[in-house]
């Protein structure tokens, strides 16, 4: 069955303004699509379907009236639930915040709603960030629409199931490790993580700050231009947000030179190898050319990552402590040595090993062990990198070395849960911008082939990704019906 | 090899108590992690590679300018004598 929920932004945008149809039909038509899907999905953590509604009604009325509707004028947004939303409910999919309602939104809403974007609700994820599934959700996990028996991918999973089953147009999500790349791949979408400093990252609820940047989810690359030129930009509030030139989409392709990542190849699945190489093939159709590289020090990317990662989240953690942020605990039973740790013992098991790791890393005698290594190597990697971008404009591999799995497959066993992040964390060290785009599909189950470009250098990552986006013309849409 | 004791004072000073199935399987977990994060010590420590790949110099922080911050009052968890108070723990 395809509808008005089908359609990408930009053709949203178009059609509402045309008069072929209403903010409100299309919404309804969206929200059709959601009450069909939602109970075996799950993507959702909170929906605010009343004030969307009212959203999409202000879009029609100004319609009526002959006002500008904005740039996304009526478009159906979910939002990854660590992204602050004023007045509504954001959890991080955490006990601790259950019942947070922040005060403020974060830079990235603020600048979707000035553009006339409708904010649907907030979507699941992996607790405060912390994995490739969902499955660390404190609430419950989301299911991929492809095979409700997988995973989406993670952590903004609920972010990738939700565009893929038209539950939204577009979505945002974070991406501290390749948490917006993975579920894109597991899920059929496009998914970009901007340059670290493109968006600003105020309101975003800190996990990994040197490492994390928020962007899109959608269905289409030229939806992910349309995103990315509305939250991108100098934020005062971000001291690390820079500005940048808008990006667009261009129809004729400059010839490329493009590296594959032998490396990242070579450590995938049978099924995941053949569709990057028969996808890679068309690169030359496209009138690229095509080499393959080695990653001197892909080895310590992954150690070093979940290094720093553990660092940053044992100190950006400490807030939850029961007085900033937490419960209203009975004075009677008031005893200081447990005051904090009471409140702390509702984190979940992952951000509990994440908080400890972090504390062991950073104590004395482990400091320059372990975190001071990892810096230095995250150095060293960011120069290869930048070596390598100026022989070749993209570098490409599988977006994950596997297909998506089953529930509970690698949940026991956190380095199997972490070596599938092996390929995506390579850019959130380096802080260069890649995007994760569909090329196949392997026993029903979908395929994401990564592209990394230079830092800033976003339009050549959309310049390819559009022509192969044409030269593929893949299927992104699950049947759920 | 992460001995139980050293997980308990690192729970202690990260404030974090851990259930009994916790401390029975996080020994086991943290360790292979550990283990996993020991090829960094491979690199050589030569500090000077350390960059900041953000470097931010002071005068390009923002002056401090107060300003009304259109944010919503927090009236909804005050109290009648005027303190904040959080949720009831589940």
């Amino acid at each position: 069955m395809s509808g008005l929920h089908d359609l990408q932004a930009y053709e949203v945008v178009e059609g509402i303004k045309q008069g072929l149809f209403s903010a409100e039909e299309y919404f309804s038509s969206v929200i059709k699509t959601l009450e069909h899907v939602e109970s075996r999905l799950h993507s959702f953590i909170t929906l605010d379907t009343d004030k969307a509604l009212s959203c999409a009604k202000v879009i029609d009325g100004k319609l009526k009236a002959n006002e500008d509707i904005g740039q996304l004028g009526g478009v159906v947004v979910g939002i990854k639930d660590n992204i602050s939303t004023k007045g509504i409910r954001t959890t991080c999919a955490s006990k601790l915040l259950e019942s947070y309602v922040p005060s403020y939104d974060a830079t990235v809403i603020q600048r979707l709603k000035q553009n006339g974007a409708i904010i649907l609700g907030k979507l699941n994820l992996d607790e405060f960030g912390m994995g490739s599934t969902t499955e660390y959700s404190s609430y419950y996990p989301t299911h991929n629409p492809w095979n409700l028996d997988y995973v989406p991918g993670g952590s903004s999973g609920g972010s990738g199931a939700a565009v893929a089953a038209g539950e939204c147009t577009v979505s945002l999500g974070s991406d501290t490790g390749g948490s917006i790349r993975c579920p894109a791949s597991f899920c059929s979408v496009v998914g970009l993580k901007p340059t670290y400093g493109r968006v600003s990252r105020y309101g975003l609820i800190s996990y990994a700050n040197s490492l994390e940047q928020i962007g899109p989810i959608c269905r289409s690359v030229k939806d992910v231009v349309m995103i990315m030129n509305i939250i991108s930009g100098k934020d005062n509030k971000d001291d690390t947000s820079m500005s940048s030139s808008p990006i667009t989409i261009n129809n004729k392709l400059e010839k490329f030179e493009i590296a594959i990542i032998k490396d990242l190849i070579d450590g995938s699945d049978d099924e995941v190898k053949r569709t990057i190489y028969s996808a890679s093939e068309k690169f030359s159709d496209i009138g690229c050319m095509l080499d393959e590289i080695s990653i001197k020090h892909l080895n310590y990317a992954l150690p070093s990552y979940y290094t720093l990662a553990s660092a940053e989240a044992s100190s950006n953690l400490a807030r939850y402590d029961n007085i900033r942020y937490g419960f209203n605990l009975p004075i009677e039973e008031y005893k200081w040595d447990t005051y904090f740790s009471d409140v702390r013992k509702n984190f979940g098991e992952e951000v509990k090993r994440r908080i400890l790791i972090g504390s062991y890393v950073l104590s004395s005698g482990y400091y320059s062990k372990y975190y001071l290594k990892a810096r230095g190597l995250r150095s060293l990697l960011k120069l290869e990198l930048l070596k390598l971008f100026k022989k070749y404009d993209l570098l490409i591999g599988p977006t994950m070395p596997i297909l998506p799995f089953k529930f509970g497959e690698k949940i026991d066993d956190p380095i199997k849960m972490y070596l599938v992040d092996i390929n995506t964390v390579i850019a959130n060290l380096a802080g260069i911008p890649a995007i994760s785009l569909p090329v196949g599909f392997s026993n029903g189950l979908p395929i994401g082939l990564q592209i990394m470009a230079a830092p800033f250098e976003e339009q050549k990552l959309i310049d390819v990704s559009y022509a192969l986006e044409q030269a593929i013309n893949i299927q992104r849409r699950p049947k759920l019906e | 090899m992460i001995s139980k004791d050293e997980i308990e004072y690192l729970a202690k000073i990260s404030k974090i108590s851990l259930t009994e199935d916790e401390a029975k399987k996080f020994p086991e977990q943290l360790d292979k992690t550990i283990e996993y994060i020991d090829i960094l010590d491979e690199l050589a420590s030569d500090h000077s590679i350390i960059l900041d790949l953000q470097e931010i110099k002071f005068d390009e922080l923002r002056d401090d300018v107060v300003r009304m911050s259109g944010a919503l009052p927090i009236t909804r968890n005050l109290t009648e004598e005027g303190f904040l108070k959080g949720p009831k723990m589940k």
